[in-house]
């Protein structure tokens, strides 16, 4: 019952909304360009939008030059440990705050959350004087150990914990199973889309993270991802761009692919968890 | 787990039979789930303890202290707080961290809310897929990453904005080396990156508003403005609220555009609080003067938190 004006003026819109979807990406799809095309050709003006010539000789300099695939399984090792390591904590405490009766339960809980008021820079100083003290400056332990206290994590399973229905732990426990086996299997089976959010939102900011890796590791060997891009560029920021571009490329096409193969579950667990990276 | 869950009748049979022992059962299974309670928070308590808890209160014993990290400390009260409300440089950073707040906010939403309102409609279903796709992807990307593609693209010799900017005739700026473009052009890249962030909690939250309300809105006759101002405003704004506080208090604590595409500069204009607290601390190595500017970063998210909370009354909508 539309008037062909307002079909029009739709049109319009959704042509708008084409254009703007393509200026969002272009940034990344002129980054990729730069990293296939032949060194001549590649930063000119006006950018060669629709290359022929194409060449994956930079990718090659790029392992020359820093390495690049031990920051690859540095960013791996790292990611899964505060993934793995965030569950499992927040799992655990989640459950005794939410099933289990104990003296200063409320206090406790209380607290914690009063911590997600503090923003992470207030506790940076401190914390850098703690791992040094310990002596483990430049080290991974020094990158993932802060990270596996998620209060967020915490809170969020907690919440979930206090709907599943109890009646299924009675049974479990009538049969015979302590904490431990009960976690294993009622809650943990029963609790999928909040743990695979935490999961998600846990490996995205380990992944990412640039402000504390680069505080605490300085040898090229131990770095991440990130930190390593930035190291690269500040190494031979004066040469030709076109490898830290390639090194740029290589980062972020595998997260497209993710992101492509998971965008709903990937942006509904970002939703949920409520916090930009 | 096949077991009915009907099994009631074994549940109310004492395990081992008389009503004495019964009552001491009770007891050590109260004492065993505590025992279990603190066995299972302890990991999480421990961390939270040495890693936020502890340095807090450390944060505030340093801020009290004169501590160069590799030299001598000496207890000076309030001094450190007295220099920083002298300090033109972390004055410019405080203000400077203002400014990107106020325009990452007003942009965030101010373009957010349009962006959810347009895709939130019927339209082809590869278009808004591939809308929520590229507006979203960037969120996902490190800053790192980011920072160093943004950088290039606003160079003034290969950049491509200046380029096509001039074609157009339009005298650019050379953005990240003008110190009156510096500030604009970071808070233009951080919106890119996460704007997409702002319009799927927007887009969730206006999902969720009932259809009914539409329907009775327009059985009376509300026309589409009405309905905007009368539905959709009141029933977005718990959502525009959250919206609003995550934004600000994500801006407040910006980082690494700072530190990668510009380092502050040119002539301390795009120097964050964070970026400041970073030099003193890690490349001056001033631990107590650090950590007292960290507290007023603190204090001040904790006043504005409070003060929009207090504001939030009177515009937020609760059902």
């Amino acid at each position: 019952m539309s008037s062909s004006r307002q079909i029009a003026g739709r049109w319009l819109l959704n042509a708008a909304l084409v254009v703007l979807g393509l200026l969002m990406f272009a940034p990344f799809y002129w980054m990729l360009l730069n990293a296939v095309l032949p060194e001549r050709l590649a930063f000119k003006l006006p950018p060669i939008w629709w290359p022929q010539d194409l060449t994956l000789d930079h990718f090659g300099k790029v392992f020359e030059l820093i390495p690049f695939g031990m920051f690859v399984v540095n960013s791996l090792k790292i990611t899964a440990i505060v993934t793995v390591g965030v569950l499992v904590t927040s799992t655990l405490a989640a459950y005794a705050f939410a099933r289990l009766q104990f003296p200063g339960r409320d206090v406790l809980f209380i607290v914690l959350l009063a911590s997600l008021m503090v923003p992470g820079q207030v506790t940076v100083v401190p914390t850098f004087i703690v791992l040094r003290t310990l002596g483990l400056v430049d080290t991974h332990e020094a990158v993932y150990l802060p990270q596996l206290i998620n209060v967020l994590g915490i809170f969020l399973l907690r919440q979930w914990f206090l709907t599943l229905p109890r009646e299924l732990e009675d049974a479990a426990r009538i049969d015979g199973a302590g904490h431990v086996g009960i976690l294993r299997h009622v809650v943990v089976p029963l609790s999928g889309p909040p743990l695979a959010a935490l999961a998600i939102f846990c490996s995205q900011q380990a992944w990412n993270d640039f402000f504390w890796p680069n505080i605490m590791l300085s040898s090229p060997e131990k770095m991440t991802l990130p930190v390593g891009l930035v190291y690269l560029q500040g190494q031979y920021g004066t040469g030709s761009p076109v490898v830290i571009f390639a090194a740029i490329a290589m980062v972020v096409v595998p997260v497209l692919i993710l992101f492509l193969a998971a965008q709903r579950p990937i942006t509904q667990s970002l939703a949920l968890t409520g916090l930009r990276g | 787990m096949a077991r009915p869950l009907g099994s009631t009748d074994q549940r109310l049979r004492p395990v081992h039979g008389g009503a004495p022992t019964a009552g001491r059962d009770r007891l050590t299974r109260r004492c065993r789930d505590a025992l279990a309670a603190y066995a299972f928070i302890s990991p999480a308590y421990v961390l939270f303890l040495v890693f936020l808890a502890g340095p807090l209160l450390g944060a505030i014993v340093l801020s009290l202290y004169s501590w160069q990290l590799l030299g001598s400390s000496e207890f000076i009260g309030l001094d450190n707080f007295r220099t920083l409300a002298q300090d033109d440089v972390a004055l410019r950073s405080i203000g400077n961290t203002f400014a990107f707040t106020f325009w990452s906010v007003v942009l965030h939403i101010g373009l957010g809310l349009p962006l959810a309102l347009a895709v939130n409609r019927a339209m082809p279903t590869i278009l808004s897929y591939v809308l929520r796709a590229s507006v979203f992807f960037p969120m996902l990307v490190s800053w790192a990453a980011v920072s160093l593609i943004w950088k290039y693209i606003l160079d003034p010799n290969f950049g491509v904005i200046n380029y096509y900017l001039e074609r157009l005739g339009i005298a650019a700026p050379t953005f990240l080396v003008d110190p009156d473009w510096a500030m604009p052009a970071l808070i233009v890249v951080d919106l890119w990156k996460t704007i997409g962030f702002t319009f799927i909690i927007l887009l969730a939250g206006l999902q969720g508003i009932p259809s009914h309300l539409y329907d009775a809105a327009r059985v009376d006759g509300a026309s589409a403005v009405q309905r905007f101002w009368n539905v959709t405003l009141p029933m977005l704004s718990p959502t525009l609220f959250f919206a609003t506080i995550i934004t600000f208090i994500g801006a407040f604590q910006i980082f690494e555009p700072m530190f990668i595409m510009t380092g502050g500069g040119p002539k301390d204009s795009t120097l964050s609080i964070v970026m400041h607290i970073y030099e003193t601390a890690f490349r001056r190595f001033e631990m107590g003067y650090a950590s007292a500017l960290a507290l007023v970063v603190f204090v001040v998210i904790m006043i504005v938190t409070l003060v929009q909370l207090r504001i939030g009354r009177y515009w937020v909508h609760y059902e």
